[in-house]
């Protein structure tokens, strides 16, 4: 859940079409037309992406008179398939998949259920990679992944480039190369099994 | 008593208020002290900076320090690329790391004839920090315009491993060559718990944010750092590594300039350092029994420093940082990550927050970071509306203030935070240099503790420390 207080405004004077904006929006907000940058509001999550990277100072971040609640109902899909997405990619229902939105894998994942097809659909309807942009992609995409869905990046983009690594998958021999140098693999692939098995705390918002 | 020591000056930054909102430094407050770490432990090194001899004393070093680099593939028709992170321009005011950096580049261009010699100074997550710093320590001027910050989100190019693709920042990588150029600041132990610490940026401030969602989140506490040694270890990277120079860090200040064409040998010294002086300095921390925390410092809530520590390994002092055999430190993003929705971790056996923290006064600290989780496990005070206003405004801490109260001032601030917690005992990170400023009563009791911590580091964690990481003790 995410109450978007912010909308990226254009000053059209600064602006010089470069694209940077359109390439790194994680909703797709932002799309350059006739060389000048144009924000959806409506779909325009307040993460201050576009602001922060504009090599123009092109954009800023105004206040929305009326924020916006970006939320998906846990409650309106069954329970057990949100369950069955998170086992299959190794997170706890419960686990915070988002530190900035306070994003929960089940929140995401029944997003997936609900359609979304994409990390950026994804963050749209749930908020998630909206706060810091930088460290949730994984998970999303593991979620999407263990719903049997292989999105691909938006084309010409740099949104993402791809799923990587989990711990799981790390070959033996790497772990044996390493083993003296402080890498606790097989220790951490425990810890990581305990929590995705641990028991639920609560459906609060079902 | 000693007096406080003079902490560090607020900053002008988009990511914190005005410096002239700041009126009140909680060292000024009665009843503050200051003692010096070499009072609390005489063993630590002697430092460079701060000294008599200003910035120009790391200019020497890193002159000597260089001396012993092979150069010597690096032509004049080459370009090199000097990869630097935000993160040492927050350490004593920033300018021994800006030195450095000048240093580097004047010494590889009278060294190879290479006039092609850029800066690209990565970041956290406040993507324009380096460029704020480029500025102030006019880096654009001593690279002639070729200097810039670059950003997780910019864009990457891959990176084959041998644990598959990983990815990086096209930017940190378009020259022939690469030079390395860090600190041995210890920082987030509670992330990268001094394995692979030189290592660390090729998964991070050098990286996308598909690598640093890998280090955050899927490989696990003690596994994460391996990002960054598979991403060094490649052939793409090994093809174009020059040299990487450090500056030397120890809680008490600069201690000099660290050079090397090999990373891992670096490194092991790193560790020795880290684990030596910083976790004498963490063990004594947690050894505090009941305090109010104090944030005072031109940086995020969990990056402000106390006698060389952060907030964020303060919060996680009731527990060993640097034992790989305790899994989940109180505070990491797995630990955040795996708290339920009933606000209790999922595990019995994650430990909680430092418990000795009865109140935080965030007297001055910026945004940036996600902070939520401090605020809501330990109960914060904010000074001044503009800075609780400022964190609302802030897509990475929209929750903060849900779990704060404001206050008018320090003062108030402070008043409240005794009166609610009943202890006198005050530790306050706002970067004093050599010494740390503190209540009296905290002061008495990190002397009373001090030696007894040094023993046992030496003699009982230590050894552990450098076993447990392969690294032989010096």
């Amino acid at each position: 859940m995410k109450v978007v207080n912010l909308l990226a405004m254009v000053d059209t004077e600064k602006c010089r079409g470069c694209k940077t904006c359109e390439r790194i929006c994680p909703v797709l907000a932002i799309k350059v037309e006739n060389r000048v940058a144009v924000v959806d509001a409506e779909r325009c999550r307040g993460c201050a992406n576009c602001e922060q990277r504009c090599p123009d100072l092109a954009i800023t971040m105004v206040k929305r008179d009326e924020p916006l609640v970006v939320k998906v109902d846990v409650g309106a899909v069954d329970y057990d398939r949100i369950m069955d997405i998170c086992r299959r990619a190794k997170l706890n229902p419960e686990q915070l998949i988002c530190y900035c939105t306070g994003t929960r894998a089940e929140e995401a994942a029944a997003a997936i259920l609900q359609g979304a097809k994409s990390p950026e659909e994804v963050s749209f309807l749930t908020g998630a990679r909206t706060g810091c942009k930088v460290e949730c992609i994984q998970p999303i995409l593991r979620l999407l992944e263990a719903a049997g869905i292989k999105p691909q990046p938006p084309k010409g983009g740099w949104q993402w480039y791809g799923r990587t690594v989990t711990v799981w998958e790390i070959p033996e021999a790497v772990k044996k190369k390493y083993a003296s140098r402080g890498f606790y693999f097989d220790e951490d692939i425990k810890i990581l099994d305990r929590v995705a098995a641990a028991p639920l705390q609560g459906r609060s918002d079902a | 008593m000693r007096a406080p020591i003079t902490p560090l000056p607020p900053r002008k930054s988009q990511y914190g208020i005005d410096p002239a909102m700041v009126k009140t430094r909680v060292c000024e407050l009665p009843g503050m002290t200051s003692v010096l770490l070499k009072e609390l432990f005489p063993d630590l090194p002697e430092v460079i900076f701060p000294g008599p001899g200003g910035v120009e004393a790391v200019r020497k070093a890193a002159e000597a320090a260089l001396e012993k680099i092979d150069m010597s593939r690096i032509k004049p028709e080459h370009s090199v690329n000097i990869l630097a992170s935000h993160h040492g321009f927050t350490l004593l005011g920033g300018e021994p790391y800006a030195e450095m950096l000048k240093t580097i580049k004047d010494v590889i261009e009278k060294r190879t004839g290479c006039k092609n010699i850029r800066l690209r100074a990565g970041v956290g997550l406040r993507f324009r920090e380096t460029e704020e710093y480029i500025k102030r320590y006019g880096l654009d001027e001593h690279f002639n315009g070729k200097a810039i910050g670059v950003a997780p989100v910019d864009q990457g190019i891959p990176i084959e491993t041998e644990i598959g693709t990983l990815y990086g920042i096209k930017k940190v990588y378009d020259a022939d060559w690469i030079v390395h150029a860090h600190n041995s600041d210890v920082r987030e132990v509670h992330f990268h718990r001094q394995v692979d610490r030189a290592v660390k940026p090729f998964g991070m401030s050098y990286a996308r944010i598909e690598t640093r969602s890998t280090y955050h989140q899927n490989l696990g506490p003690r596994a994460a750092n391996f990002t960054a040694r598979a991403i060094f270890d490649s052939p793409f990277v090994q093809s174009k590594f020059a040299f990487a120079s450090f500056l030397t860090v120890a809680p008490n200040g600069i201690i000099g300039v660290d050079a090397d064409n090999d990373l891992y040998a670096l490194n092991d010294r790193v560790t020795q350092t880290g684990c030596r002086y910083y976790g004498k300095m963490m063990t004594l921390f947690g050894e505090i029994d009941e305090c109010i925390a104090a944030l005072d410092f031109p940086c995020p809530v969990v990056y402000v420093f106390s006698a060389g520590v952060i907030y964020a390994n303060f919060a996680g002092a009731n527990t060993d940082l640097y034992d790989l055999d305790m899994p989940l430190p109180a505070y990491t993003w797995y630990t955040e990550a795996f708290y339920g929705k009933r606000g209790r971790p999922l595990l019995d056996d994650i430990p909680p927050l430092n418990p000795a923290i009865k109140m935080c006064v965030h007297n001055y600290a910026w945004t940036g970071y996600p902070s939520a989780f401090f605020s809501e496990h330990i109960p914060t005070v904010v000074v001044g509306r503009e800075q609780a206003e400022l964190f609302n405004r802030d897509p990475q801490n929209l929750t903060y203030m849900a779990h704060a109260v404001v206050a008018e001032d320090t003062r108030a601030a402070m008043d409240f935070a005794y009166k609610a917690t009943g202890t006198g005992k005050v530790v306050i990170f706002d970067g004093a240099m050599g010494g740390i400023n503190v209540s009296e009563p905290l002061a008495e009791l990190l002397l009373q503790k001090a030696p007894a911590v040094s023993r046992r580091v030496d003699e009982e964690l230590l050894p552990k420390w450098l076993r447990q990481r392969g690294v032989i003790q010096r």
